[in-house]
């Protein structure tokens, strides 16, 4: 059984390319479905997102799947082949189950550690199995990748810090005043950057926002968006006695909030903190305002430079998170190999339960004379010794380090127990079926 | 026999930094499953005490310290359990550790002198004990409310930043703290002066009663910290004096109260020496 994998990412094709080649926003599910009709690709699982998409397949014959899944993508997308294959990166085995503990990891986003993908990741492998077209091999990499990347957001700083201003902002809010219900926020200015954050601010659940803006219009707008109120400058200046938060993002080539105007409103406040966020180029925000006990004034640069830091934080995971890819990688590859002598193990064990039927079948004329009992016993002693004889034989050969020593160990059992010869002569009586493989859905 | 719980902090104190600085789960978790062996060892150890001299083992000044942190340990521990927070251990365990020191360097002889036979005489000292642990927790909450504080002010958010919960739970279980540990002070001084004027009629010859009064640096300092915490209660509601201002009141009450803990009573008072 093999890995192939092929797709289009962010790393290697254009946007209106992955665009045309985007599942997500079609029925995924039934894109798999169609996709698991051809017999070389039954086992599959299409991963579609904004960045990439990616299909996942276990076949034992893996040219004939590549061709089906490209064939496949051209039909289910209406595409020439030559116009996207140049773009399309295609992995097997190893160099697979790597690439998706990566994805799932974080590690091939654009922005590295983004928390959406592993979501993602389980999504794709829930609408393929939900859809009967998965099997053994793509359920395991599929539920190991799951544990890399949560292994690799809990031992590493991969995914912390924010990565953007408003993001920033928010995170920084979050530790001045924990959950952020129920906080009274005023935003000054109804711009991009200021309806963004106002957005994050909404989204964790602060209590009021007020809305100030030189056009009128402007602020209603913002104040409809994210379910807060418009008022005037006044309106806005009383409520800074109240507020938590008050962000800025006007275009006023001077300081509009000066230090007086947030004294003035402190002596109401007391000591509560407040916290200002800056947002506009040039300042809106007087930088004596920071001076104040409780106020804490953060400027774009501030918030810039905490975002850049972050950013190097995560790059400085990077090697830490690959690490756990790497060993990871190494554990699944043996159960893959493990599973590599199951066709021997189980032959062997037929062949000996073979032996032991036939043995206790030429003497059934002796042990007719025995009670039910006795005879139960003697056919439990005789399948315990035989489980006991190929308990190490089994360990052993799931246990081998490398593909080539397992061909070897493998082909001398086939030969030692002449397992091949069993099953074309068919000498032993009672061929039971099983070495066959079986359907690949079912396990 | 203190050593073993000694011993126990100390790992646990190590292991909570390690988990301060890596922020693994795991190691969290190996924190406090040591903190709770080393606490239930201390109750065992404590348990064998009482039995030993039939009555809670704290009429000895070093065993009175041993109480304390055991029941600041089990403080931390209900407040970590209740929070779901860790990165305060960092911050009680070295305080666990320096505390039970002196029990193991000294044990001292239990005092067994039939003035302590009376309930009053073991809710007071209990509480006090109980109070002291709390202002301890208050204090180290303040500690790392002030160093939150500093790196958001200044905006170099480093290393306590990214590992502190936000300054409003720290403000808040502050807060919490000191009342808790308000009330128990407050139980204490009322119950020893009850219990002291009983016992002064009773026990007319006993100097270390006839002595008790304000001019006792113990008692005096006792009521200094419970005015500096009844304050910083007060302040907190009228003049709005939350966060840094009460994190330093908090730390200011709790130097004076270890100031009465250890020092006085080891040199200074008059009343207080039951040796």
């Amino acid at each position: 059984m093999h890995l192939i994998l092929l797709g289009v990412s962010h790393k290697t094709a254009p946007v209106d390319l992955r665009e045309r080649l985007d599942f997500s926003s079609r029925d995924l599910g039934a894109a798999v479905e169609a996709l698991a009709t051809r017999p070389s690709t039954a086992e599959s699982v299409v991963l579609s997102t904004c960045n990439r998409s990616e299909i996942y397949v276990a076949s034992d014959d893996p040219f004939r799947a590549r061709e089906d899944v490209t064939g496949f993508l051209s039909e289910y997308h209406g595409l020439e082949l030559d116009v996207f294959m140049p773009h399309v990166f295609a992995h097997s085995d190893e160099a697979a189950a790597r690439h998706l503990f990566r994805v799932a990891a974080g590690l091939d986003s654009i922005i590295v550690g983004e928390p959406q993908i592993l979501g993602q990741v389980k999504d794709a492998f829930q609408k393929a199995s939900e859809r009967r077209c998965t099997g053994p091999i793509l359920t395991k990499l599929f539920h190991w990748s799951f544990g890399v990347g949560k292994r690799v957001r809990s031992e590493t700083a991969l995914g912390e810090g924010a990565v953007s201003i408003s993001f920033a902002a928010v995170a920084l809010a979050r530790k001045i005043f924990g959950r952020l219900d129920g906080r009274r926020v005023v935003v000054i200015g109804a711009g991009e950057i200021s309806t963004l954050t106002a957005e994050h601010l909404r989204a964790q659940g602060v209590g009021e926002i007020l809305i100030t803006s030189r056009t009128a219009a402007s602020a209603d707008v913002l104040a409809s968006a994210v379910n807060g109120r418009a008022v005037g400058w006044d309106g806005a200046m009383t409520a800074l006695a109240t507020a938590d938060i008050v962000v800025t993002a006007t275009g006023s080539q001077r300081p509009i909030l000066t230090r007086a105007h947030v004294e003035a409103a402190a002596g109401r406040r007391r000591l509560d903190p407040l916290f200002l966020i800056d947002l506009a180029v040039p300042r809106d925000v007087d930088p004596a305002v920071g001076d104040l006990e409780q106020v804490f004034l953060y400027n774009i640069d501030d918030l810039q430079l905490i975002v850049q830091e972050n950013l190097s934080r995560r790059v400085a995971e990077i090697q830490h998170a690959e690490a756990i890819v790497s060993e990871e990688l190494v554990k699944f590859a043996s159960w893959q190999r493990s599973r590599g002598v199951v066709p021997t193990v189980v032959a062997l064990r037929q062949r000996f339960d073979a032996i032991r039927r036939g043995e206790l079948k030429r003497l059934d004329g002796k042990l007719a004379g025995l009670s039910p009992e006795a005879l139960a016993k003697v056919d439990e002693v005789t399948r315990l010794i035989i489980e006991k004889l190929l308990l190490d034989p089994t360990e052993q050969l799931k246990a081998l380090p490398d593909e080539e020593t397992q061909v070897a160990y493998t082909e001398a059992v086939n030969r030692l127990f002449r397992l091949r010869a069993n099953e074309s002569t068919s000498e032993v009586p009672d061929a039971s079926p099983g070495i066959r493989p079986t359907d690949p859905r079912r396990p | 026999m203190s050593l073993i719980p000694l011993i126990l902090y100390a790992a646990a104190g190590v292991v909570y930094a390690v988990h301060f600085v890596r922020r693994q789960p795991g190691v969290g978790r190996a924190a406090t499953t040591l903190l709770l062996l080393a606490a239930l060892s201390h109750t065992f150890v404590i348990g064998m005490q009482t039995m030993e001299v039939r009555h809670v083992p704290i009429a000895n000044m070093s065993r009175a310290v041993s109480s304390f942190v055991w029941m600041l340990a089990l403080s931390y521990l209900y407040l970590e359990m209740t929070t779901d927070e860790r990165a305060m251990g960092v911050f009680v365990l070295p305080l666990l550790v320096g505390l039970q020191a002196i029990p193991v360097l000294s044990p001292g002889v239990e005092n067994a002198d039939p003035l302590f036979d009376s309930p009053w005489f073991w809710v007071h000292v209990a509480s006090l004990l109980f109070a002291y642990a709390s202002f301890a927790l208050a204090a180290m909450l303040g500690l790392t409310y002030v160093l939150q504080f500093k790196e958001i002010k200044k905006k170099q958010l480093g290393y306590f930043y990214t590992r502190l919960p936000s300054l409003h739970i720290l403000d808040a279980m502050n807060s919490r703290a000191v009342v808790i540990g308000w009330v128990f002070l407050t139980i204490g001084v009322v119950v020893g002066v009850v219990w002291a004027s009983q016992a002064r009629a009773l026990n007319p010859g006993n100097a270390n009663l006839q002595e008790m009064s304000l001019n006792d640096p113990k008692i005096f300092i006792a009521l200094v910290s419970w005015a500096v915490y009844s304050f910083e209660m007060l302040a907190r509601r009228t003049l709005g004096w939350t966060g840094r201002r009460s994190a330093w009141m908090s730390a200011l009450g709790f130097a004076i109260i270890l100031l009465n803990f250890l020092p006085v009573n080891y040199f200074v008072t008059t009343s207080h020496t039951f040796q």
